[in-house]
């Protein structure tokens, strides 16, 4: 799904400079499952928004679904962004005077999708969050799980071949964080590639791969017992082929 | 995506109505301060006959004496001597030519129980009414033979007729004034050109207020020995009486004429040079100043119309909507920067910088619609409260559809520009940080 390659990323102001990431390596597959963890400033968010075009980086490579994006202009990034890739945030970060229907609706418009594909892809995305009857709500209206459950369809109704969290169940009580952790298991299931930032040690390993970052660089990658989401389509047809020779 | 804009602008009206209130206030304040200073500068400036302005010219021929003239001055007086009117008529230059005075008299009624009303007017020749396309309700204008023998025939204007006769045709109908009966031949619909361009020298009303109430031909006045009720200049000697009078240098008769195009004014020029020359040569015209000859509207801006004081105001009332609108910008940098969250979320969902610019600037011009609208009804009501201070005020505080649209147009204009510097703002929001920091 996408690499990188000896990545850095530093922030300068006038009197420091900080090294957020450096000779950062990762390479994560299409379909596959990803927790990111580590320490408080060890660069988890820097890298995911890296990773979701938000940020730009200082040196290395990095190809998001065979794109190279070094040197993308702002709006190629914001194109790109808008086509493959879903964001999910701790804080939700619906639009407060937006009705559900409408904060869904955000990342269509600026897709210039027709009204009526709009419409079915918002209705379709909340009704697959189990909010289908609740659409013309507001926010406001929605305990915190729901408002994620929004936040998710939000970012599922693109369509889109990444989903990147960050904390998504850092606000929520722990029965709605297994709730919203199912959803996504359920998403990633369906085929979307998902790379979720998260403190709790019992989520990240419920992932295929669980990576760990330190000072800005990876420092272990934990993977889990092989399952299909772990092997590209490639060296699953070389298995298939192995066991039927 | 426009369409969307436009919508989430309007939602976000509601989003801190106070704050939107107070921008749409100071917005409308400083746009109907600007529009009802225009509105007066555009009635009292604007062409009255856009169609022949620049055929129709003033000609000013100077006849003063040569004391304390300077050589080669333009000529210090506007009208004419009514013999050069009387020459001039009859030299036939141009395609019509008019000249004229105002008349005022007393209108005697039929029945000696009746109050004696005062009554004002224009003495004329024929092509007057077609010189300035001036609408006919009833009958026709008199003929030029009417004009030679000075037939006691007048034309009404329709609110005189009206306060005379009712609502009915009147040709035919006699009136008894200024000790003779005269006929009348016609009567003009409504017809008030602001400013009142033809006859900006007068005594009864000003440049935009007040109106001539009848025409009678120009030979018939001198018949009556009418004085002209308008401003007279006198700088010479005079022999006693009404003839002494019209015999005189004394200037008080206002000469047009309509030229077949705009082209033919230097013709016009060269005949009125070769015309005082040749009345230097009885005498006249000591001072051999140049002729000068004006159009419609280079001759209100002579006489200035639009006084200096009405141009400060403008420029004024500008300078009051450029306060307003650096209020705008910072109230609307307050409303934007509250959204840098949301800005941050559309964004990481895909929204370029253009997209966020277009959606803020469309927000921004809603917001001036809006203060466009209610700034339309506060120039309404200040046009009106102008209105009330005096009657020549009360005849050009009024707005028409240009200035409706303009009105509009500048609160646009202005929300627009003060939308920028909050707009580009929003747009320099870095997504990551406000999308870590909620």
């Amino acid at each position: 799904m996408f690499r990188m390659q000896n990545l850095s990323k530093t922030y300068r102001t006038h009197m420091i400079e900080t090294h957020a990431l450096r000779g950062f390596d990762i390479h994560v597959r299409e379909g596959e499952f990803v927790t990111v963890t580590g320490p408080s400033g060890s660069g988890k968010t820097t890298f995911l928004n890296i990773a979701g075009l938000l940020e730009t980086f200082d040196g290395g490579n990095y190809t998001l679904d065979g794109v190279d994006v070094k040197g993308m202009n702002d709006d190629a990034r914001s194109r790109l962004r808008n086509e493959k890739i879903g964001f999910i945030f701790q804080g939700f970060n619906l639009i407060p005077d937006l009705n559900l229907f409408d904060n869904v609706d955000v990342p269509l418009r600026y897709r210039g999708l027709s009204g009526a594909d709009r419409a079915r892809r918002i209705e379709d995305a909340l009704t697959q969050v189990g909010l289908g009857s609740r659409m013309k709500h507001y926010p406001a209206e929605l305990s915190g799980g729901q408002q994620q459950r929004v936040a998710i369809a939000r970012a599922l109704a693109g369509s889109p071949k990444l989903l990147l969290a960050d904390e998504p169940t850092g606000n929520l009580d722990t029965q709605m964080a297994r709730s919203v952790m199912e959803l996504l298991e359920e998403i990633n299931a369906k085929g979307t590639t998902i790379l979720m930032v998260t403190h709790d040690a019992e989520l990240a390993v419920r992932a295929q791969r669980n990576v760990h970052i330190v000072d800005g660089q990876v420092s272990d990658l934990v993977r889990k017992a092989p399952t299909l989401f772990d092997v590209n389509s490639a060296e699953l047809a070389a298995a298939v082929a192995n066991a039927t020779a | 995506m426009f369409r969307y804009y436009v919508l989430l602008g309007v939602r976000n009206l509601r989003r801190n109505p106070a704050l939107t209130a107070l921008m749409v206030l100071t917005l409308a304040i400083g746009v109907a301060a600007s529009v009802s200073t225009l509105t007066i500068l555009h009635v009292m400036s604007g062409n009255p006959i856009p169609g022949k302005s620049e055929r129709l010219i003033v000609p000013l021929l100077d006849n003063g004496p040569l004391r304390s003239y300077v050589a080669g001055a333009a000529p210090d007086d506007d009208q004419s001597a009514y013999r050069d009117a009387i020459n001039l008529m009859q030299g036939g230059f141009g395609a019509r030519r008019t000249a004229l005075f105002g008349i005022g008299g007393s209108l005697e009624p039929e029945r000696p129980d009746l109050p004696v009303e005062g009554i004002d007017g224009l003495a004329v020749f024929s092509p007057y009414f077609a010189m300035f396309e001036t609408p006919f309700l009833y009958g026709n204008a008199w003929t030029e033979v009417e004009d030679k023998n000075a037939a006691n025939v007048v034309v009404l204007s329709r609110v005189r007729s009206e306060k005379l006769f009712g609502k009915i045709n009147p040709v035919g109908k006699r009136m008894r004034m200024f000790n003779h009966d005269f006929q009348v031949i016609g009567v003009l619909d409504t017809w008030n050109p602001l400013p009142r361009y033809t006859h900006l020298i007068n005594g009864n009303g000003g440049t935009v207020n007040g109106e001539d109430g009848i025409f009678i031909p120009f030979n018939a006045a001198i018949g009556a020995q009418l004085y002209p009720s308008g401003s007279t200049t006198c700088n010479s000697e005079q022999a006693p009486g009404y003839q002494g009078f019209i015999d005189s240098e004394c200037t008080w008769i206002q000469i047009w004429f309509e030229l077949k195009s705009a082209s033919d004014r230097n013709a016009l020029k060269d005949y009125l040079t070769a015309y005082t020359a040749e009345q230097g040569k009885l005498g006249r015209f000591p001072r051999k100043a140049p002729v000068l000859t004006y159009d419609v509207m280079e001759w209100m801006n002579h006489l200035q119309v639009v006084s200096n004081d009405t141009r400060l105001a403008v420029w004024l009332s500008f300078g009051f909507l450029v306060l307003c609108l650096v209020n705008t910008v910072g109230l609307l940098l307050a409303k934007f920067s509250v959204r840098a969250p949301e800005v941050g979320v559309r964004r990481a969902l895909g929204a370029t910088q253009g997209d966020i610019f277009r959606q803020f600037l469309v927000e921004a011009g809603v917001i001036g619609i809006v203060g466009g609208v209610t700034g339309l009804l506060l120039s309404v009501a200040s046009l009106a409260l102008i209105a009330e201070a005096s009657a020549e005020l009360s005849a050009v505080a009024h707005m028409d559809w240009a200035m409706l649209l303009l009105t509009v147009v500048l609160a646009l204009a202005a929300s627009l520009l003060a939308g920028l510097l909050p707009t580009w703002r929003a747009c320099q929001v870095t997504p990551a940080i406000q999308l870590k920091s909620q």
